[in-house]
């Protein structure tokens, strides 16, 4: 390794234990440590570089949360004004009773009764999706939810996979010509639902009976098979560590369809290898 | 998985009462997911295996949970000498489950234990029966036996842990080999030849019989022999005998008006009212060796008639998979054992 391939800051995967760079002209960082004044990879994964910084940033690990990220998280907790959220970190992020959007508009002030009725709002084991709003100062996360794309999550199914396979995207909602919605949550979990109709009402239109509800809409039989097949497809995908697009999305599913298979045989047989072979040639 | 919700419950029961039934991974409700056997893969047990159900293909790595994570068991059988008191048969079977945290990461360490404990109680309660153990675990009658440890360690859990857990048990205990003994007996010297200062260069006798003809030994009654030793012979040993009666386990997940096999984690949350049944088909035919219900509800008797008449085939159809897979893994067996054998000797 020298510098010239730092400098032109291309992408370079490190084995643990190669050595990057000298130490005398560089600072170590994260993942990589110091010995007979080299700097020395500890993690697999990519080397980046900021000035006289050098870092690994390993290519299997938690999420590692940035500011603005839309995440997909789990309630495990409900705490006094907050909620405790599993979001696949190293630490549970905290949702706070002041950064949801509650019944009866955004400006509403957060009253007393708000804090003994948390539960009706999210209670443990829901799910929802948020964006990472800031970090506490032991590095936990804290989430929002003040807008109408966030909140709770229904009429589908989760799908996890390692938080580097998804990338950052223009939009992580991203809407399937099958009739299925799907929300990339940066943190690696993946939400697949039925397709739903564009809220075109505002903020004072906030329904808070749609929006904390319970139950499922009616899902009819294609459509449930629809998100079993691309449940299916990001599975495999992700089984072949495989970086997860729209397009690529879109490729595999009508690559499925022409193929004319059930999607047990994408989990059971070989046809997942197919599948990556012919969508990723095509890329 | 701190659990789900109840969109996700609702979404997976309504999925499976939809017409036809449509699970998450697309499999039809009586699928189950590939499942893998290994045999003698703990050097220093006497038989062991590993069993996973449900990851996609040997050699790619375990990814992170819902990815690639399957079901993951080891069970291990070792033999120890153990003294028989009076009015016992001799031999035993002995079960333990130990968890590994890191299959349960959600679980506090007594709820761990909990688990355990009752994974061990059901595994006892079938496979530790005296009416499964096997003869030849007697080494002296009435004095030695040996005692069957049978230690499993769930590695991972995605679902059906359970069926998991008696595959394994089945193909570890397949996989046991009983060491062959000689049986000793001290004998008062001058007994057989009448010169009475002899001395001791054959005050410990080897006995034979179990080997070899002994012309000379017929009288000797069988109960005077005391204690043992190995043989040392290039086998490993025998087969455990009643090896066509360990059971497997078919769990069947009850949703009224339908049944499902081989259930995720995520669907044995929506659906907690299971059937664990453990059929074992020697001679082809089929013997329940226990059945046990597990979850919150209630099925009324009618339903578990045909329920139990589906599990025996399903069961029949994992027995028969089985039997070809542990007929393959003994034949690589031997094929690896003269390996080592021979090629030890050339280098």
């Amino acid at each position: 390794m020298d510098l010239d391939d730092l400098e032109t800051g291309e992408y370079r995967l490190t084995c643990p234990g190669e050595t990057i760079t000298s130490a005398h002209d560089f600072m170590r960082g994260h993942g990589t440590y110091v010995d007979d004044e080299l700097v020395i990879a500890s993690v697999a994964g990519t080397v980046q570089r900021v000035n006289k910084l050098v870092t690994v940033r390993a290519a299997r690990s938690r999420y590692n949360a940035e500011v603005g990220d839309l995440v997909v998280g789990r309630i495990t907790e409900v705490q006094p004004r907050r909620w405790k959220v599993d979001a696949n970190s190293r630490q549970d992020a905290v949702l706070m009773l002041s950064s949801v959007n509650l019944p009866g508009g955004v400006q509403r002030r957060k009253l007393e009764s708000d804090e003994l009725q948390m539960r009706t709002f999210f209670e443990e084991g829901d799910l929802l999706v948020a964006e990472v709003q800031a970090f506490f100062a032991d590095g936990a996360m804290s989430l929002h939810t003040r807008s109408l794309k966030f909140g709770k999550l229904r009429n589908g199914q989760l799908v996890v996979v390692p938080p580097v396979l998804v990338r950052r995207l223009k939009s992580h909602f991203i809407a399937l010509p099958c009739g299925v919605d799907l929300i990339l949550g940066l943190n690696g979990y993946i939400w697949v639902c039925k397709h739903m109709q564009d809220a075109d009402h505002g903020d004072e239109g906030f329904d808070a009976e749609a929006v904390y509800s319970n139950q499922n809409d009616e899902i009819d039989g294609p459509t449930r098979l629809a998100i079993s097949r691309v449940s299916s497809i990001i599975r495999v995908l992700a089984d072949h560590f495989v970086p997860l697009t729209d397009t690529l999305f879109l490729e595999a599913y009508n690559w499925l369809i022409e193929q004319e298979v059930n999607t047990k045989d994408l989990i059971l047989g070989d046809l997942g290898d197919a599948m990556v072979a012919a969508t990723c040639s095509v890329r | 998985m701190t659990g789900l919700s109840k969109v996700e419950i609702s979404y997976i029961r309504s999925s499976l009462l939809s017409d036809p039934p449509l699970r998450a991974d697309g499999r039809a409700p009586e699928d189950f997911r590939p499942i893998a056997v290994e045999t003698g893969v703990a050097p220093l047990a006497n038989g062991s295996a590993r069993v996973s159900i449900g990851q996609p293909r040997a050699g790619r790595g375990h990814e992170a949970e819902g990815a690639g994570g399957g079901t993951e068991v080891v069970a291990a059988v070792k033999l120890e000498v153990d003294g028989v008191g009076d009015d016992e048969e001799g031999g035993k079977v002995i079960c333990s489950v130990s968890c590994s945290p890191a299959a349960y990461p959600h679980l506090s360490s007594p709820a761990l234990d909990d688990l355990q404990s009752d994974l061990t109680s059901l595994l006892g309660s079938v496979l530790s029966h005296p009416s499964l153990c096997p003869q030849n675990l007697v080494i002296v009658p009435g004095q030695k036996a040996w005692a069957l440890r049978l230690d499993t360690i769930v590695f991972a859990d995605a679902g059906n842990v359970v069926d998991c857990l008696m595959l394994a048990c089945r193909a570890a205990l397949v996989d046991t080999r009983v060491p062959s003994t000689r049986s000793v007996e001290y004998r008062a010297p001058g007994r057989q030849s009448g010169t009475l200062n002899e001395v001791p260069d054959d005050l410990m006798d080897v006995d034979q019989s179990r080997n070899g003809p002994s012309s000379m030994l017929e009288t000797r009654d069988p109960s005077s022999a005391v204690d043992f030793e190995l043989a040392d012979y290039w086998d490993e040993g025998k087969v455990l005998e009643s090896r066509d009666s360990w059971p497997v386990c078919v769990t069947l997940n009850m949703l009224p008006t339908i049944h499902f096999l081989d259930a995720t984690s995520q669907e044995e949350t929506a659906v907690p009212l299971r059937l664990h049944t453990m059929f074992s088909f020697p001679g082809g035919k089929p013997t329940s060796h226990g059945m046990r219900m597990a979850g919150a509800g209630t099925s009324d008797m009618t339903q578990i008639g045909l329920l139990l008449k589906h599990a025996e085939k399903y069961a029949r159809n994992m027995w028969i998979g089985l039997e070809a897979k542990l007929a393959e893994e003994e034949a690589r067996r031997s094929v690896k054992a003269r390996e080592k054998f021979y090629g030890g000797r050339r280098r």
